[in-house]
């Protein structure tokens, strides 16, 4: 297959997920009960009138098909809809939410990866030996930990020497953006670490075993056998190869990341877009929600893309 | 063969055993640990430009054998000479330099050369790594030349191939330039052919057997194959359960083969005449477990001429009368030298 062959299958295959994600999306939020206007007029005794008037004002009173194009068409020009809860366009909210949770998770999450493809390589080198033992059980351990109890089990610890919520400092008054900055990676140290914390584990016991695989190929023995140093084997062969299966497999799991922010964010305060979408279940906020649905869905997505781009670059083979 | 020459490879009394996971229940009776058998004492040696060929079912040991010699796998008694030094316990820091005299070509093309590396990165590496070739362009250079001498013509048609742009018998070519590259004395090749098709294993095999004439290298060649073996070597050692069995000149060994099993593996050797049938004798029984060895003859659980005295006795390597440098391990041998029914292969 040609490689810019495989580019567009892979493009057109990751467009058509999205597709059926908004889609679903969409059935979804119909099929949940009672109709979004039940909950927007949640005043006693509404009258039938103004019911009435609100359904014709969201477009409900037409077919569900009509519904759906409509839904599509809008969603098109980036229109996604108005919040519920404060009236502003949810792309509006959700945009601040994201900018808010990336740089948390992006902090967390490379934290994650060196570490757990650190740990997991040594374990490697050193499978069956006390290294490997200690740094295995390790990384199951918190592999195994709820998200939510980490992040609380470091609050509790690090309350009064570290920010415990919020991004930033209420209190402080027009700061300069310096002091601004300072102030919010200090807010961001806690819950970036519980993320890195979390997720470094998985890392671990991937990076392991695609070392474990790749150290048993006989490309490993023959390069011992033709007298290079250990560094050099675990360098030049071993950990190239090991990194093509850690590669894709870490940026599959990193589509679920924004997602995963969730506890994390509720647990921390984080303005970010878990705690926009705990607080949209709250409320009840069909917008909000659908919007955040699609913005995971779409992480999820392109990050599937982004491994099979990292395949396509990193295998020689793939290119054929 | 000129046996006043010293040996490039002096093995004796080479034993490696396999530890075997005891039990936990075993370890609470006070049972022993155990261990896997899987050489157990052999001793050969080997000249510049001869070529041995070590042959045996899978699982006795052959490629044990292999590994431990070149150290892939530590051996737990008897010594290793390369070129007269004592190699059996020397750190792998310290085998390191010495590597370059002793190289490995294995059984499987295809699991052999790492993926990311183009052809021409293969073949180079050992040379980065010892020093060969401190410029760019002889390094350059000296990989089209290997290419070029496994046959890999012309070379810059395969320098920049990938292992999977590549047959087998051209991957195989290519494992054999990388492990030539450090003009070794002695190569190991475990199976070289038996991954290949048929139809390009002769030209693998004539290569090998072409290097070792034009650079006097000693080859070890480990193969299955006794028509291959009796084929390209001079010397034929047959191991079965962990020892040589028997071991002559090839010629000698295939044409008048003294121990029951050589028999039985050359009873299997297709003749060149199809019209020549011969009875093939199909071994019955079982291989013992490596980790139980029995007293007495290691072959006696399988052996179509087995008497009760093979179960006692444990048959030591003794020379043939009048049959020089050929050895067998079998108490009946002179008995049984009567039978006929060996001499199957017509060469």
């Amino acid at each position: 297959m040609h490689g810019s062959v495989y580019l567009a299958r892979k493009v057109g295959l990751a467009a058509g997920t999205v597709f059926v994600a908004i889609t679903l999306n969409f059935i979804l939020f119909r099929a949940a009960p009672g109709d979004a206007v039940s909950n927007l007029s949640r005043v006693p005794h509404a009258s039938p009138q103004l019911k009435e008037a609100l359904r014709h004002e969201f477009g409900l009173d037409q077919s569900k098909w009509a519904q759906y194009l409509l839904y599509l068409k809008e969603l098109a020009h980036g229109n996604l809809g108005i919040s519920f809860a404060d009236q502003q366009p949810v792309s509006h909210d959700l945009a601040t939410a994201l900018g808010n949770t990336v740089p948390m998770v992006l902090l967390g999450t490379v934290i994650a990866i060196l570490f757990g493809v650190f740990t997991g390589t040594v374990a490697a080198w050193r499978r069956g030996g006390i290294t490997d033992q200690v740094n295995t059980n390790v990384a199951i351990a918190f592999y195994s930990f709820p998200t939510q109890w980490l992040g609380l089990m470091l609050l509790i610890l690090f309350a009064g020497v570290l920010p415990t919520s919020g991004m930033t400092d209420e209190f402080a008054i027009d700061p300069s953006w310096w002091a601004h900055l300072q102030d919010v990676l200090k807010h961001m140290i806690l819950p970036s670490a519980t993320m890195a914390l979390t997720l470094y584990g998985e890392y671990t016991l991937i990076a392991r075993s695609a070392m474990l695989e790749t150290l048993s190929e006989d490309y490993i023995l023959t390069a011992r056998a033709k007298g290079l140093s250990n560094a050099r084997i675990v360098r030049r062969h071993a950990f190239r190869n090991a990194l093509l299966p850690t590669t894709t497999m870490v940026a599959l799991s990193l589509g679920y990341v924004v997602g995963g922010a969730i506890l994390i964010e509720t647990v921390f305060s984080w303005p970010g877009i878990g705690r926009a979408v705990y607080q949209a279940v709250l409320q009840r906020d069909y917008p909000m929600l659908q919007g955040a649905f699609l913005v995971l869905t779409l992480s999820v997505v392109v990050f599937n893309l982004i491994a099979d781009l990292l395949y396509f670059k990193l295998d020689p083979r793939v290119t054929e | 063969m000129n046996s006043t020459e010293p040996a490039i490879l002096e093995v004796r009394d080479l034993v490696t055993h396999y530890p075997v996971r005891r039990s936990l229940a075993d370890a609470v009776r006070g049972r022993p640990r155990r261990s896997a058998h899987a050489v157990d004492g052999i001793s050969f040696d080997l000249r510049a430009g001869e070529l041995l060929a070590l042959v045996g079912e899978s699982g006795c040991g052959k490629t044990t054998t292999a590994q431990s010699l070149l150290r892939m796998v530590e051996p737990t008694s008897g010594t290793i000479r390369l070129d007269g030094r004592d190699i059996t316990h020397l750190s792998q820091r310290r085998l390191r330099p010495l590597r370059r005299t002793m190289q490995l070509v294995y059984q499987d093309p295809y699991e052999s050369l790492d993926p990311r590396f183009r052809a021409r990165q293969t073949v180079a590496e050992p040379m980065l790594v010892h020093g060969i070739g401190s410029r760019r362009a002889d390094r350059r250079g000296l990989v089209d030349e290997l290419l070029e001498r496994v046959g890999l013509t012309p070379p810059e048609l395969y320098a920049d191939r990938y292992p999977h742009e590549m047959s087998g018998g051209q991957r195989q070519r290519l494992a054999i330039a990388a492990s030539l590259v450090l003009s070794p004395r002695l190569l190991v090749t475990d199976e070289p052919v038996s991954m290949l098709d048929v139809s390009v294993r002769a030209g693998v095999l004539e290569l090998l057997d072409g290097l070792r004439r034009e650079s006097a290298m000693a080859v070890l060649m480990i193969t299955h194959d006794l028509s291959t073996a009796a084929h390209f070597a001079d010397e034929i050692a047959v191991m079965y359960f962990g020892r040589i069995v028997e071991r002559g000149p090839a010629r000698e060994l295939v044409r008048n083969p003294r121990h029951p099993y050589t028999k039985a593996l050359l009873s299997v050797v297709p003749a060149r005449d199809p019209r020549r049938r011969a009875v093939p004798r199909i071994l019955q029984g079982e291989a013992p477990d490596p980790a139980n060895v029995p007293t007495g003859c290691r072959f006696a659980s399988r052996c179509p001429s087995v008497t009760d005295a093979c179960r006692l006795v444990d048959p030591a390597l003794d020379d043939v009368s009048g049959s020089p440098g050929h050895e067998v391990a079998c108490i009946r041998s002179e008995e049984l030298a009567s039978d006929s029914a060996g001499k199957v292969v017509t060469t």
